[in-house]
């Protein structure tokens, strides 16, 4: 192994993968189905398998046909990550993400904050999927007037009122902002669709989001111009923040180096993720809610209105996008048309996670950006690892369909 | 009604889609409503010319309403088509096409008032491009078939630049670039090709001189993925490379909003660079310079921070808060040197956009100028005979003195680069350096060459004041 050339490593460990994963993949429910067990779920855990040990794995798999279950595949997921992170570290000796453990972890960190805050955008659009059946595409447009209306908010307060006050109240009134457009748009253009008024509902509800995202996006345009706006920081001036050095028994990890604006942001998002999960769990609306999502008919027999449950939900899905901009304003530059990576970024993340599911956008969130974030700071040429940071997730994402198109935490359809 | 009422607004709604998505034709539809109203005060001119021959005997009043005369026979020809182009959508740089839109505007509702070109108003037709390659081609041929431009003038992405080119060529019509940097645009030598504008190389040998004469070892690029940072960050690293200038370019998507990760991967690296170079336009430079700066990595004492060309406008500071210290290149005149045209058009641009018109507006302007005087000194709209008169330029306009030194008649020499065809040689290249928080940039030093230095160096420490 010593003798051999770098590449040499990727391009034989890329072959064993290809060639065994899809040996496993085609093989394996076919040896479960011809012993008259269930194949549900084998042609995975045959991939996997596949990939992490080819035959060595395979045969006895075959042999021994095993009932296929999530604990085997995560820890053969699990063997196979060491597995490939080994043959990453024989490929690129001194890439950074071998050499330094205090780097990985500030890059994990960095990756997790920016995840959440993914997260509480996608939430919202997986929020309104989940009770609507409608998929927003005007969901980038609401994420950017919240940034916005926050900024403006912002200023306001600064230069008229004279009353400077913290980015964290702009959070919450392009929260209350974004979340009456949603109360004024939805009945007026999705209920109709709703009360059967609408022909073709799945094409209307298409072309009526993304009216109104081109719609959102020009008016801001012209309203607000084409110059890039910014909000003062959480912490004006802070700039890093030092939390440790840890220690993990004997082991010093070095201290975790954070962006103090992004910090607050992901705090902001994990508590608003947090009051959702409680107002969906815990409150009568939320569980009126979450029935709508299940059953409309079942919840109309037990006095819910889903009419209004469509309205709270689109109102509360574009809130969120809202808040989630407004959380970003002060850290990234804010320009009209910066709604549309966010929106399709949104979209991978609450497939990843399962369509209408809450708690698979956050994870899916997370694993977004964490994703983007290693594979920037990771890749072994890093001129180009920022190129392709969208193509990381995208990757995630391709590989979630192969082999697991509901999601990860989606439902299969009855 | 209830019924109707959804569907009506829907109606509404995909209208004004369907109008956003024209982008270009919209701007197409409005410009030939202000002409049909030209044309319509056609009839007025007897009334007019009665007016002037009632107050003859004051004669500041007879000069103004001759003037109007004189506009009104220029409607009532047939208007000259002028296309023009620049991003007025994503992921283009918005704010630079609609700051071109608005010059070129400008320069033509002057020309004319003045009575437009060969007795004829000039029709500005100025089309979205998107910044995308591919809608480069399509404006450009809309621009010619549909519209019946007789010249084309502007556009701010090299990339949208390169495919333009081509079809000026073929379509054999003038085109005068305004912001396309890319040393292809004039180097292909094509007879049609001018650019008003400075290159790639210019810029990258300019930048290189001042950081080669702070002897500077270790320098790390920041380049977006396209035809302008790509070609750009090349010229450098190969002017580095000549200088014994050790380089890495770091590449990113037009748009891409969170650098940290590979910013932290340069400040962990094992050498600390001398200088960081942001070869990214628009908001996206914003963020990257931003970000280096709050995770302490340039500006510091050991990294300058050499900001993108954008650094001058006055949205900086709002964007860049920590960007103190960051120096960046400035294309056009200092206001020291502007003359009373270049004053004129800053001044109606701060009154649209509270703001310094940046260079790429000036030159704009001209180009359309440019375009339309040498279609006047023609006497016809042939293409032959404007692009000899283009050649032909010799004019003061916005962003000084312009002419074209090489051309049919004078080709590029052997010891001169191949963009030099039809290139304006003379833009203005200084780089420039912040020294307070929000400090204007005209007040900012002028680091480099040193014939310019405002404040006797060629380089302000971080953190000390000159």
């Amino acid at each position: 192994m010593d003798n051999m050339e770098p590449a040499q490593i990727l391009l034989g460990t890329i072959l064993w993968l290809l060639v065994w994963g899809i040996l496993g993949g085609i093989r394996t429910p076919n040896v479960y189905r011809h012993k008259n067990l269930n194949p549900d779920g084998t042609r995975g855990l045959g991939i996997l398998a596949g990939m992490l040990g080819g035959p060595i794995l395979l045969l006895p798999l075959w042999y021994f046909t095993p009932v296929a279950n999530s604990k085997m595949s995560a820890g053969i997921s699990i063997l196979l990550l060491i597995g490939l992170y080994k043959v990453f570290a024989l490929y690129d000796p001194n890439n950074l993400c071998v050499t330094s453990f205090n780097y990985v972890m500030n890059q994990t960190a960095n990756g997790l904050q920016i995840g959440f805050i993914y997260a509480l955008m996608a939430v919202g659009l997986t929020l309104i999927y989940g009770i609507q059946g409608v998929i927003s595409f005007a969901h980038g447009q609401h994420y950017m007037i919240g940034g916005f209306i926050s900024f403006f908010f912002l200023k306001w307060m600064t230069e008229t009122v004279g009353v400077p006050v913290n980015p964290l109240f702009g959070i919450l009134v392009a929260g209350a902002g974004t979340a009456l457009l949603g109360l004024l748009f939805e009945p007026l253009f999705l209920r109709p669709m709703h009360q059967g008024q609408i022909e073709r509902p799945g094409e209307y509800a298409i072309l009526v989001t993304f009216g109104l995202a081109f719609l959102l996006e020009n008016t801001t345009l012209s309203i607000v111009g084409p110059f890039p706006q910014k909000a003062a920081g959480y912490l004006p001036g802070t700039g890093m923040v030092s939390l440790g050095p840890w220690m993990l028994g004997g082991f010093e990890l070095g201290p975790l180096r954070l962006v103090a604006d992004r910090l607050v942001a992901a705090t902001a998002s994990v508590v608003l993720i947090g009051a959702l999960l409680f107002f969906l769990n815990r409150t009568w609306v939320g569980r009126a809610l979450r029935a709508v999502s299940m059953d409309k008919q079942a919840a109309s027999v037990a006095g819910v209105n889903p009419l209004r449950m469509n309205t709270l939900a689109f109102a509360i899905g574009t809130m969120l996008a809202g808040m989630s901009g407004a959380a970003l304003v002060p850290i990234f530059s804010w320009v009209p048309w910066i709604g549309a990576e966010a929106a399709g970024r949104s979209f991978v993340i609450i497939v990843l996670g399962g369509l209408g599911s809450v708690p698979g956008a956050l994870f899916g969130g997370l694993i977004i950006g964490l994703v983007e974030a290693m594979g920037t700071a990771c890749f072994p040429d890093p001129t180009r690892g920022l190129a392709y940071k969208t193509a990381f997730g995208l990757v995630i994402f391709a590989l979630m369909l192969l082999f697991r198109p509901t999601g990860l935490f989606g439902r299969k359809e009855s | 009604m209830s019924r109707r009422l959804p569907k009506f607004v829907l109606f509404l709604l995909i209208l004004s889609l369907a109008l956003v998505a024209c982008g270009g034709q919209q701007v197409v539809e409005v410009t030939r409503v202000v002409t049909e109203v030209q044309t319509e005060t056609v009839t007025e001119q007897v009334e007019v010319t009665r007016v002037v021959t009632e107050m003859e005997t004051v004669t500041e009043e007879v000069e103004v309403e001759v003037t109007r005369v004189v506009e009104v026979e220029a409607a009532k020809a047939e208007p000259i088509v002028i296309g023009a182009t620049g991003p007025l959508s994503a992921p283009g740089s918005v704010g630079g096409g609609i700051a071109m839109q608005f010059t070129a505007q400008l320069a033509v509702d002057e020309i004319n008032a003045a009575g437009g070109i060969m007795g004829r108003p000039i029709e500005l037709v100025f089309v979205d491009t998107q910044g995308l390659p591919e809608r480069g081609t399509a404006v450009a041929e809309r621009l010619i078939e549909e519209d019946g431009a007789v010249g084309i003038v502007g556009e701010y992405h090299s990339a949208v630049g390169l495919t333009m080119i081509e079809v000026c060529h073929e379509r054999h019509i003038p085109c005068v670039f305004s912001e396309t940097w890319n040393d292809n645009v004039t180097a292909a030598g094509y007879a049609e090709v001018f650019r008003v504008a400075v290159t790639s190389t210019l810029v990258a040998s300019q930048q290189i001189n001042w950081l080669d004469s702070l002897g500077l070892e270790y320098i790390v690029i920041i380049a977006e993925n396209t035809d302008y940072g790509v070609p750009a960050s090349e010229a450098q690293v190969s002017f580095m490379t000549e200088r014994g200038i050790d380089s890495d370019v770091y590449f990113a998507e037009l748009g891409t909003e969170d650098f940290l990760p590979v910013l932290t991967r340069i400040q962990g690296g094992e050498r600390t660079p001398d200088a960081i170079m942001v070869l990214v336009t628009g908001e996206t430079s914003y963020n990257v310079e931003q970000q280096m700066a709050e995770i302490g990595l340039a500006p510091t004492e050991e990294t300058i921070c050499v900001a993108n060309q954008v650094a001058i406008n006055a949205e900086f500071w709002d964007n860049v808060p920590d960007g103190n210290y960051c120096a960046y290149l400035r294309v056009g005149l200092t206001p020291s040197n502007y003359n009373d045209i270049t004053q004129g058009v800053d001044d109606a641009y701060r009154a649209q956009f509270d703001r310094p018109a940046p260079s790429y507006a000036l030159a704009t302007y001209d180009s359309v100028y440019i375009m339309a005087e040498a279609i006047e000194r023609a006497g016809s709209t042939d293409p032959d005979a404007i692009i000899a008169e283009i050649e032909a330029t010799d004019r003061t306009l916005a962003q000084g003195r312009y002419y074209f030194p090489y051309g049919l008649n004078n080709p590029v020499p052997d010891d001169q680069p191949a963009w030099m065809w039809h290139q304006w040689p003379d833009a203005a290249v200084v780089m420039q350096q912040y020294f307070e928080v929000g400090q204007d940039p005209d007040d900012a030093a002028v680091v480099f060459p040193v014939a310019f230095q405002t404040h006797g160096t060629a380089l302000i420490p971080f953190g000390t004041t000159p």
